[in-house]
């Protein structure tokens, strides 16, 4: 174990760095009830309070201790990269190995579908579902699914259109083997490695959109320490409290960095043509 | 009026004769032409200044039309007359006589009569028709409007009652065309705006600007100096400050007020403003609804009203710049107001708050075992968001757990006026008028116009009553005095007034003749309103 970290170490050191960083972000989510010196929606200080030993990260407009809303923003964060990108990544692979297996109009038909969700910018359609469904947690991460839904599809049923025309899927076929059976047995375990890319890659990104959303009042609800909503309050104050946008950006920067750098990282170890140096 | 109130309403007016300059102004000659720049808070998406009572439909229609009287521009404090030349009261105090001007016309071109009045304050006073503000003051007190020849009309009221010129006079009670109002119904729409007030409505780009251009006919000669006024609407603290930093407004006399931060933010990037701190006679409100669970038991009510830290909230929220807990406000109302120390030992106001937030717990834990989770809006303005979550932690303190709910401006007046909500924890509400009357009826009464919590008691309509007809001073006051030592006590209604509003506000150093009234967005016509050079 030890020795493949060692390898992954030599091998990736920028994933490596991701990944130390991604630990860091996991270990600070999990703790954040021991970390965390207040709750994060505690309001019984001054507001304003600048950067000092008893407040390390200063207090915002209301008198809340910004690191525990740094540290309890990291557990929000995390639960909705996450939660979103496996509900929302797993759904879309799925669709797209489903359909690229049964072809003729099933795909044609849902491929429509997916480009009509790609039209539309990403954001406005984030937009437009939390307007829909309301300021919440759990909403900020049915948008994201619906967001990442399609462009898993599409992206996996690529991959299983090229697994499909492999001749052990006509062996399977051949054997009398059932549709789901050569699916869920043969066509998505195959598509395993671009599932995990999108996995690692798209976290970041639903972190950023819903910290995007909660910046302009659509994500979180307010009194949520959403690192969005805290640089969106912050803005309110940037002269007078500049660290109340300092540290929520550089946590979301740190956050998203990191995760690329793991994302890519994986990217690497998993696409043959990177691996063998012909990328 | 109380020597107190004399002090007080003379201190204001030197402040703001030093704030505007206006020995300065009276020295230099007007100079005509330009155009002022400030900004509403929301799109006001309606304009019927008689239906609405969102500040920016008064602030959208204020220069358009005019009143039967106005505030002096001069002297804010002073009831002058507008479309009224003169007017009489009958020694009983019951009939009121107003002489209109000849020769005014419409922005249209008709001419405007005593019809138009009739119908305008008919049409508020109909009980069928919902008039928040204009309405709401003069329903108790007006019996009938009645035109007794083409320029005369004829007040008939109920009884002899000190704020019925205050409210004649009030920015919300504009007369309104007779031939407007039967051609369209009402007056939300933009080419309904046909005043006789020194500007024509010219342009409303919703969400982006309304605009006013000079009235050439406006029926005293020379007025207004102004070219025009734009309203930019500018939704957001951050926007507004940027806005105000880059000059692109010349003026920040409307709610919400600045803050402190924003306005040494102000000062830092702008030398050619003069900032000064103000009462705006507006009252910060959390409201409930008493017609739905939780909030329909008088026990959940007592509990958020002992809950609530009303010196918490103005610290916090208003950054020191108001007055918590008070009911009515002495430096606008003078002895009206309870005495601040006698309302300071209020249940829910009294601090330190511990045996209050233990005996709201008890109450919360009587009907909620668990405690219960509610839905806490407040409208996308000004710092209302923050003040929510300020409200929600109070409240976690006792056992209720909110989640805020965030509405654009006229979508929240429009919910919470349907009573859809449950708690709104944050809505400032401006007094129509500068009299103690004036908070009862708008949101203590049962009809009043911003009860949004639905409340009832009969005995604070009774009292309200009884202390708007009284007509001895002393006598009122007495009765005032019961009627907030009432409410104080009993501790369970709907409306909970956290302080009263003040804020930070800017003028343009070009800007000459503007004075701030004493209640929001009265003299905001800018008649007699010049840029110099």
């Amino acid at each position: 174990m030890s020795r493949a970290v060692a390898r992954f170490v030599v091998a990736q050191p920028l994933g490596a760095a991701g990944a130390l960083v991604v630990l860091i972000l996991i270990a600070v989510a999990l703790l954040a009830p021991l970390l965390a010196p207040h709750g994060p929606k505690e309001t019984g200080f001054a507001p304003y309070v600048a950067p000092s030993r008893e407040f390390p990260m200063g207090t915002d407009q209301v008198g809340r201790d910004m690191l525990s809303r740094v540290i309890w923003g990291a557990r929000l964060s995390l639960y909705v990269g996450v939660a979103s990108v496996l509900f929302g990544i797993t759904l879309g692979a799925l669709w797209g190995a489903v359909t690229a297996y049964v072809g003729g109009g099933a795909d044609i038909g849902s491929q429509r579908v997916v480009d009509c969700l790609m039209a539309l910018p990403p954001i406005i359609l984030a937009l437009s579902l939390m307007a829909a469904l309301g300021q919440s947690v759990n909403n900020v991460i049915l948008a994201l699914v619906i967001l990442l839904i399609p462009t898993a599809a599409r992206t996996v049923r690529s991959v299983a259109l090229g697994i499909a025309a492999t001749p052990f899927i006509e062996a399977a076929e051949a054997a009398g083997a059932s549709r789901a059976r050569i699916v869920f047995r043969h066509l998505v375990p195959n598509c395993l490695a671009s599932y995990i890319v999108l996995v690692t890659t798209n976290i970041s990104y639903a972190i950023v959109v819903e910290a995007s959303l909660s910046f302009i009042g659509a994500g979180a609800p307010p009194d949520e320490p959403s690192w969005g909503g805290m640089l969106a309050a912050g803005i309110q104050a940037l002269e007078t409290a500049p660290w109340m946008v300092f540290f929520p950006g550089l946590a979301i920067s740190l956050a998203v960095f990191g995760l690329n750098l793991l994302g890519d990282s994986i990217r690497d170890l998993t696409d043959p043509r990177l691996r063998g140096g012909l990328g | 009026m109380s020597l107190s109130r004399h002090m007080a309403l003379a201190a204001l007016a030197a402040a703001l004769l030093v704030i505007t300059g206006t020995s300065a102004d009276a020295q230099e000659k007007p100079r005509t032409g330009g155009i002022l720049n400030w900004f509403d808070y929301g799109d006001p998406g309606r304009l019927d200044v008689h239906a609405e009572s969102p500040l920016v439909v008064q602030q959208a229609t204020a220069g358009v039309y005019s009143g039967l009287l106005q505030y002096d521009p001069d002297e804010p404090s002073k009831i002058i007359g507008d479309l009224a030349e003169r007017w009489t009261a009958s020694p009983d105090g019951k009939t009121y006589t107003f002489h209109l001007r000849k020769n005014v016309k419409w922005h249209d071109g008709q001419p405007f009569s005593s019809a138009d009045v009739k119908a305008s304050f008919d049409r508020v006073l109909n009980p069928e028709f919902k008039s928040p503000k204009c309405g709401a003051a003069l329903k108790p007190m007006v019996a009938s409007v009645e035109a007794v020849d083409p320029n005369t009309v004829e007040f008939k009221l109920k009884f002899a009652a000190a704020p019925f010129l205050p409210s004649v006079a009030s920015a919300w009670c504009r007369v309104a065309a007779k031939h407007i109002l039967a051609k369209y119904g009402d007056l939300n729409a933009p080419e309904a705006q046909i005043g006789t007030g020194p500007f024509k409505f010219k342009k409303y780009e919703r969400g982006s600007v309304i605009e006013w251009e000079k009235n050439p006919n406006y029926f005293i000669t020379g007025l207004p100096y102004l070219d025009g006024v734009k309203q930019f609407i500018l939704v957001g603290g951050p926007t507004q400050l940027a806005a105000a930093k880059a000059s692109k407004v010349m003026l920040w006399d409307a709610w919400p007020p600045m803050r402190k931060t924003q306005a040494d933010e102000l000062a830092r990037a702008r030398t050619d403003v003069d900032i000064y701190q103000a009462p705006i006679n507006t009252v910060f409100f959390v409201y409930l609804n008493a017609k739905k669970p939780p909030f329909d038991n008088p026990d959940m009510r007592r509990a958020v009203n002992l809950a609530i830290d009303r010196q918490d909230l103005v610290s916090k929220a208003l950054e020191g710049a108001g007055v918590p807990c008070a009911i009515l406000d002495p430096k606008l109302v003078g002895d009206f107001a309870l005495p601040l120390d006698e309302v300071a030992k209020a249940p829910g106001c009294r601090q330190p708050k511990d045996a209050d937030i233990a005996e709201a717990k008890k109450l919360v834990e009587k009907h909620y075992p668990g405690g219960i989770d509610v839905e806490v809006a407040v409208r996308q303005v000004g710092n209302y968001v923050d003040r929510g979550q300020l409200v929600i932690a109070q409240l976690r303190k006792i056992g209720i757990r909110g989640t805020m709910k965030t509405h654009e401006s006229a979508a929240g007046y429009a919910a919470f006026g349907k009573g859809d909500f449950t708690i709104i924890a944050s809505q400032d509400r401006a007094m129509d008028i500068n009299e103690p009357s004036g908070v009862f009826h708008i949101a203590y009464t049962t009809d009043s116009g911003s009860n949004y919590g639905q409340y009832s008691d009969p005995k604070v309509d009774e009292m309200a009553e009884r202390a708007l007809k009284e007509t001895n001073r002393d006598k009122r006051k007495q009765a005032y005095w019961e009627l907030q030592r009432y409410l104080l006590a009993k501790g369970d209604h709907a409306s909970i007034a956290v302080g009263w509003v003040e804020g930070w506000f800017f003028k343009d150093k070009k800007l000459r003749n503007y004075k701030p009234g004493l209640t929001t967005y009265d003299n905001n016509t800018f008649m007699k309103v010049w840029i110099a050079q």
